[in-house]
């Protein structure tokens, strides 16, 4: 906000290996309140971290095939004929 | 999974191997499974042996369990392990972890830019389906010990209690590994949506 940080310090560098944490809720209110100071500071970092939230969010919604029934019926009748087999 | 009661009813009926438990187990955990499966492998016959291996060696094992709220975590342990015996490709555990130096953008890299909300996509299947395969290879291209951790926690919303408990892992680092995938699949999915801002060659 106040266009006096340049992107890329130390400060940068310390923030980026917290951003899983913070997004996900999981540091304590003084480090994330220290991420947010800096957020409001730093262009490049909000960027980056809104890309990474994209990226999580695609991760999140990712479908895939549900089980198909049949594969389902000859797991069970296999397991069945070996069981009453044994 | 299913519930507690649930859980401790039914592990009952597998400790007795009363007829119709094994249909029941299946029935339970089954699609969630086969699912976890596809989401690692990426492919169906791999996910169908991934399914197979995990219901008979849990169901056989399942019977020295004592604790049914350790079902849900056990459960993925099993089917963990078959997923990474299924794509033994190099060893899980990496010789040494990624640095996150050559994860962060190098100065003057644009970021932040290119991966589109996923929530303002184009109602287009072509768009939808060409963005799936995208996001599909980023995580398939992620080493095997990463790719777990951002199966379990960003794909199958475990905890990282629960994560750490199915893998053998610590907390920390459990952490540590989903914030790299995490970045590697942010990294992949830039380099992949850039393409599309390039001007194509006409022919």
């Amino acid at each position: 906000m106040s266009g006096r940080h340049v992107h890329g310090g130390p400060e940068c560098k310390a923030l980026f290996a917290k951003l899983s944490e913070y997004m996900d809720g999981e540091l304590d209110p003084t480090a994330c309140a220290s991420v947010d100071d800096h957020m409001a500071d730093c262009e490049r970092c909000r960027e980056f971290l809104e890309s990474l939230r994209r990226a999580v969010a695609h991760v999140n919604t990712t479908d895939v095939p549900g089980l198909p029934e049949n594969l389902k019926r000859d797991i069970v009748s296999a397991y069945e004929r070996a069981r009453s087999s044994s | 999974m299913g519930s507690a009661s649930d859980d401790t009813s039914l592990l009952a009926r597998i400790k007795a191997d009363a007829p119709g438990a094994f249909d029941e187990f299946v029935e339970r955990f089954g699609g969630r499974i086969y699912a976890f499966g596809m989401k690692f492998c990426g492919e169906r016959e791999d996910a169908k042996d991934v399914l197979q291996d995990t219901l008979i060696q849990a169901y056989k094992s399942l019977r020295g369990l004592d604790r049914p709220e350790a079902l849900t975590s056990w459960l993925y342990r099993v089917a963990a392990n078959a997923c990474l015996m299924k794509r033994r490709k190099g060893k899980f555990e990496p010789e040494r972890e990624l640095s996150l130096e050559d994860l962060m953008p190098k100065p003057g890299e644009r970021v932040g830019t290119e991966i589109p909300d996923p929530s303002a996509l184009p109602h287009d299947d072509a768009v939808r389906a060409e963005t799936a395969a995208r996001v599909r290879k980023a995580i398939g291209d992620l080493p095997p010990a990463y790719r777990i951790v951002l199966v379990m926690r960003d794909m199958e919303q475990l905890t990282t209690q629960e994560v750490a408990d199915a893998l053998g892992l610590e907390i920390p680092a459990v952490k540590m590994r989903l914030h790299r995938a995490r970045l590697m699949v942010r990294k992949s999915l830039e380099a992949e949506f850039a393409t599309d801002a390039r001007p194509k060659d006409r022919s």
